[in-house]
């Protein structure tokens, strides 16, 4: 992506250059606008006309789908909600048979898979991010991190294929044997060996989350203004202390905002998780139970529910949406902010089209 | 290390002795060498265990690509890639109605979310304000819907009022499209933006027409830009299998309807991955190791794109 | 926040901020249409919507190759119909005399028009039991290279979803291994014809490395596996069961399938059959295809479909689970000999499978039941499969595809079974599944077929 290092919105300070009245508020576009119209003494522009309607077009058309998409869930969970009640939240019995629909359990695995997936992919992902880029020489790191962008490009159902076909047999044989051994962790660790469950769904989400954490803090690292590394070696740091006492702490709120994005992402992952998770609907004693996360939840039953049985599956993936929601909408308040500060700092726009991959 | 030692008097021509200085030297000299002694330590030790992190990190990657190139290749042939599924039990056949499929579905999913992402991203660029702030939160947080929801959302408006001729491989490009269009419309926006304020003055002090000023001097300069952020949006849509779920119904035979139930390869590897043939895991495997390729192909174009424009920027 | 045009001082583009005008407020009423269609059309009421609606939705989509069709069926040649050339080699039913007002057909398959030459074309999507997939893949894939203006997609995503897609139209048919329930048909848009297609059986395969196949099982001991009361592979009720068997201190791990399932119901019906610890502790005795989990210690993996529980199966060294037998043939999976009423125990193949199919004297969709049928080598896990059409089709071209498919499946098909594991059906099934074809009408409640 092509940046000026410096302020690259509209409007900013970079206008506020130049002398000379113009009216307030307005950005240095509409000015612009204004002084080309008073200039050109044109008044009909009949290609803008249909130029401005194919753009409104556009929007009106993604405003009415998002509308539409939020306005027809809500809708169709509508009576399952007016039927459970608060309950609906915090039950948590599950049975169609007895239309008793409580979304309890899936949203305390989906809470603990996300959880224990950030728990492993925050450290790992924060320390390799320094090691790409802060120790690794030039020329290794670039290749490395390139190769690791990429794995955030590899398709969820692909991930999912490994992990059922190749980590099950893993987890059932060496892994979970293996943590029933440790002492004191053990105690986690309970219950059967069975290769499905809560601990195999954390991995699986974990690996989906490390490459999101691993970009986001290396733009964030690198978005750690030069002023601040240099005072940090000239009080006589070494390379380490640099890094701990200036470039973490500068890069906080890029790294907030990486783990609040990895998390949206973990939180919507339904493909994947749903096939290595085992399927229990009862609340977890161990890590090695089997569970039922939201969107393995709507992936397994969506098809066979009907009349308020659907309600209810819709009335999930209505609480899915608000959890990520909040997860995204956190993450994108923990971005913004960066832009106002005068720092040099690396955009965080850049990270956009670093093309993450599939949450199926 | 202390300085107790040091006289208590304020004389500064005493401070300023060289003995004294002498003596603050070495304990200063002291300290910081067995300070750095001891950070040297810490950070080599921090430098290790980053290193392992690397390491680990790196470990699903090769276990992911490894396994899948492994047991992919083994499934590949010719036939492969021309033929359609043989029926259960009868060995051979392809993925060609899938391969078709994906390249129908994404096709139209693209022809369906590139000209409204370039619209929402030529409006916020070109809009300030509430309305233009709103549209690019709205878009952002779009971008990380819960691809399941989407897939829900469509068989909602199109499936269910259409009955069975509601499953068709449109009504996937559909769903995909509603994915595509926020990471579309926030690629187009960076790269439209990094095109210079003078570029867009000159143009518009010239008396241009603000399209006009659009289709010259923006599209053209952010065109890198925007066809990297094409690419990312298009290499998503293909691993996509959450909105084809319930969407494209999936078919044995080869499609080329797009009105029709067709195929598509993320659902080849979904149904076929979790049966316990062999024949069909080796399927899915292949066809995984295929889609793969794609979506890096995908992928590493537009970084190649990008990184491009960057080296021949203005 | 003005646009450049609105902000023009002249007045002369009134008229172009009239249109411009016009062309927002279109499309904001195309947006408020779309948010209104998306509101209508998924709110749950809005599902039992009129037959009448979604018939003619779905009959400007079915492609019609053929000459119009006349819907009734009085035609009055006496060629034999000729789509059913391959139902020739393979009838058995009873040939009704030929009267100069119907076309003679000894074969089902109907007197059409006599300008019908072959099958009119169209694209069929079926919806339903993922236990028929093997058996339907191959049918429908030999149906279409015989007659290619017919593709018929199946999606073996479960019987409750086929069940739930015929309540809400959005397949052509479904395919359930139990029969509809009756809440379910009152759910559905209008009467819904059952079926019999094929007759199929659920094996209990393990992965036991060392141990045999025919292990020998009983109810009772299949639910106290199931219930977690037996964890290891050597415990004493297992031994006694099978002497001489070397079995391994292994863990047991039941698998069940988490979504609604026939091979579920069977069990749960045999279970229920065989064992008052099961009933007590599942606390009914009315047998259900969502497996009853309440009640026990964790240590069993619920599974997806067929598919999931055989390949957890195979990855995993100690686990049991009920899986469609074709499946089971397909993964070379050793099954367990289970005990029937005559007190053998008997392992799950084609002839045993047939055997317990024999003994469906009065076959219908209100008396399916031949879970531990009568029979010395007759396997107590079996079941027919049953296709769900709606009676009524709003299209008869649809009609007519549908009912030319299933009389093919009925018969010729057939010829498929064996090979994948399922008995070809008895002569009674076919005769009642032929007699439930003839019910098929159109829209207007006239039959489609007459013999």
């Amino acid at each position: 992506m092509v940046h000026s290092v410096g302020i690259v919105t509209s409007g900013g300070p970079g206008a506020e250059s130049e002398a000379g009245t113009r009216p307030a508020g307005s950005t240095s576009f509409e000015r612009r606008g204004h002084v080309a119209a008073l200039i050109a003494h044109r008044h009909r522009r009949p290609g803008g006309r249909v130029y401005t309607a194919l753009r409104w077009g556009g929007v009106l058309i993604f405003v009415a789908v998002v509308v539409s998409l939020v306005v027809s869930l809500v809708w169709q969970a509508a009576p399952a909600f007016r039927h459970s009640g608060f309950s609906f939240i915090f039950s948590g019995t599950w049975d169609p048979d007895t239309e008793k629909f409580g979304a309890g359990v899936f949203i305390v695995d989906t809470l603990l898979t996300t959880g224990l997936g950030l728990l492993m992919a925050i450290p790992v992902g924060i320390a390799t991010a320094v090691a790409l880029s802060e120790f690794l020489p030039r020329r290794l790191a670039g290749p490395l991190s390139t190769a690791i962008d990429l794995l955030a490009a590899v398709p969820s159902i692909v991930v999912g294929l490994w992990a059922l076909l190749i980590l099950v047999p893993v987890f059932e044989r060496d892994v979970e044997p293996f943590l029933q051994k440790i002492p004191l962790v053990r105690h986690l660790f309970t219950g059967e060996d069975l290769g499905t469950g809560i601990l195999l769904a954390s991995v699986v989400l974990a690996v989906m989350m490390l490459p999101t954490m691993v970009a986001l803090t290396r733009v964030a690292l690198r978005g750690v203004s030069v002023a601040d590394r240099e005072a940090a070696l000239a009080l006589g740091g070494t390379q380490w202390q640099v890094v701990r006492r200036a470039v973490i702490p500068g890069a906080r709120s890029g790294i907030e905002a990486a783990i609040t994005l990895a998390m949206g992402r973990a939180l919507g992952e339904a493909i994947a998780v749903s096939l290595v998770i085992g399927g229990g609907v009862s609340l977890p004693h161990s890590l090695l139970d089997t569970g039922t996360t939201l969107g393995s939840a709507v992936v397994n039953f969506f098809s066979e529910s009907s009349g308020i049985q659907r309600s209810a599956v819709i009335g999930l993936v209505v609480v899915l949406l608000a959890f990520t929601a909040v997860a995204n909408i956190g993450g994108q308040l923990l971005i913004r902010p960066r832009r106002s500060r005068g720092y040099e700092r690396a955009e965080p726009e850049e990270v956009a089209p670093t093309g993450e991959g599939a949450p199926a | 290390m202390t300085l107790t030692s040091e006289p208590s008097t304020h004389d500064p021509s005493e401070l300023l002795s060289p003995a004294s200085v002498e003596r603050r030297r070495d304990v200063v000299r002291q300290a910081s060498r067995s300070s750095l002694r001891r950070r040297r330590l810490l950070g080599n030790a921090t430098r290790a265990v980053c290193y392992v992190a690397l390491c680990i990190a790196l470990v699903p990657l090769a276990a992911l690509v490894g396994y899948t190139v492994d047991r992919g290749v083994q499934g590949l042939s010719w036939g492969f890639f021309t033929q359609v599924p043989a029926p259960y039990g009868v060995p051979g056949g392809g993925i060609a109605n899938a391969i078709v499929g994906t390249l129908i579905i994404v096709g139209l999913a693209a022809v369906m979310a590139i000209p409204v992402g370039l619209a929402v991203a030529l409006f916020l660029v070109e809009r300030r304000g509430r309305v233009a702030a709103a549209i690019r939160f709205v878009a952002d947080v779009m971008s990380g819907i819960p691809s399941i929801a989407i897939g829900i959302y469509a068989y909602a408006l199109i499936v269910v009022p259409l009955g069975p001729s509601g499953y068709a491989g449109i009504t996937g490009s559909f769903a995909l499209a509603v994915l595509m269009v926020p990471i579309i419309v926030r690629a187009d926006e960076v790269a439209m933006r990094a095109v210079p304020d003078d570029l867009w003055d000159a143009a518009l002090a010239l008396g241009a027409r603000r399209s006009r000023v659009a289709r010259s001097v923006v599209l053209r300069n952010a065109l890198p830009g925007i066809v990297t952020g094409n690419l990312l949006g298009v290499a998503r849509a293909v691993g996509e299998t959450a909105p084809l779920l319930f969407t494209i119904f999936g078919s044995q035979f080869l499609e080329t309807n797009p009105f029709k139930p067709m195929q598509a390869m993320p659902l080849t590897i979904y149904t076929d991955g979790t049966q316990a043939d062999a024949h069909l895991q080796s399927v899915a495997w292949a066809t995984a190791l295929v889609l793969l390729v794609f979506v890096l192909v995908l992928s590493i174009g537009a970084r190649t794109i990008a990184s491009y424009a960057t080296r021949h920027a203005r | 926040m003005q646009t450049i045009t609105e902000s023009d001082p002249s007045g002369g583009s009134r008229g172009h901020r009239r249109v411009l005008g016009l062309v927002k407020v279109a499309a904001v009423l195309a947006a408020a249409a779309l948010i209104t269609a998306a509101c209508g059309s998924s709110s749950p009421s809005a599902t039992k919507k009129s037959s009448n609606k979604n018939a003619s939705a779905s009959t400007t989509t079915t492609t019609s190759a053929a000459a119009s069709t006349t819907t009734s069926t009085t035609a009055t040649t006496a060629k034999p119909a000729t789509a059913t050339v391959k139902a020739a080699t393979a009838t058995t039913t009873t040939a009704k005399p030929a009267t100069p007002t119907n076309a003679a057909a000894s074969t089902p398959g109907g007197s059409l028009s006599t300008g019908l030459t072959s099958t009119p074309s169209a694209a069929l999507t079926g919806i339903g039991s993922s236990s028929i997939v093997p058996f339907y893949g191959k049918a429908l894939y030999e149906y279409h290279a015989a007659n290619s203006a017919v593709t018929v997609n199946y999606s073996g995503s479960g019987s409750g979803p086929g069940v739930t897609a015929i309540e809400q139209n959005t397949a052509s048919f479904g395919q359930s291994e139990t029969p509809m329930t009756a809440a379910q048909l009152a759910a559905s848009k209008g009467p819904v014809l059952q079926v019999p297609v094929d007759l199929g059986g659920v094996s209990l395969s393990y992965h036991l490395s060392g141990v045999a196949g025919g292990l020998k099982l009983n109810g009772p001991v299949l639910a106290q596996i199931y219930l977690r009361q037996i964890t290891t592979w050597n415990d004493p009720a297992i031994a006694a069961l099978n002497p001489g068997v070397n079995l391994p201190n292994e863990n047991i791990i039941p698998v069940f399938r988490t979504d609604t399932s026939g091979p579920g119901y069977d069990v749960d019906q045999y279970l229920i059959d065989t064992s008052t610890a099961w009933t007590s502790a599942i606390g009914t005795t009315s047998p259900s295809t969502t497996w009853p989990t309440a009640g026990r210690a964790s240590g069993d993996t619920g599974e997806d479909l067929n598919a999931g529980v055989a390949t957890y199966i195979q990855e995993t060294e100690g686990a049991i689970g009920y899986v469609e037998y074709s499946y089971a043939l397909q993964a070379n999976f050793t099954n367990a000999a289970v005990a029937n009423p005559a007190g053998a125990y008997v392992t799950p193949s084609v002839g045993t499978i047939a055997n317990a199919g024999a003994q469906a004297a009065s076959l219908s969709a209100t008396n399916f039941n031949i879970i531990n049928a009568a029979g010395a080598q007759a396997y107590p896990l079996a079941n027919f499969s049953w296709a769900l059409v709606y009676q009524k089709q709003a299209s008869t071209n649809t009609g007519i595809v549908l009912g030319k498919l299933f009389q093919w499946i009925i018969t010729t098909a057939q010829g498929y079974s064996s090979g994948l594991g399922y008995a070809p059906l008895p002569a009674n099934a076919v005769a009642v599944a032929h007699q439930t074809l003839l019910g098929l009408e159109t829209s207007s409640g006239s039959p489609i077929f007459t013999n």
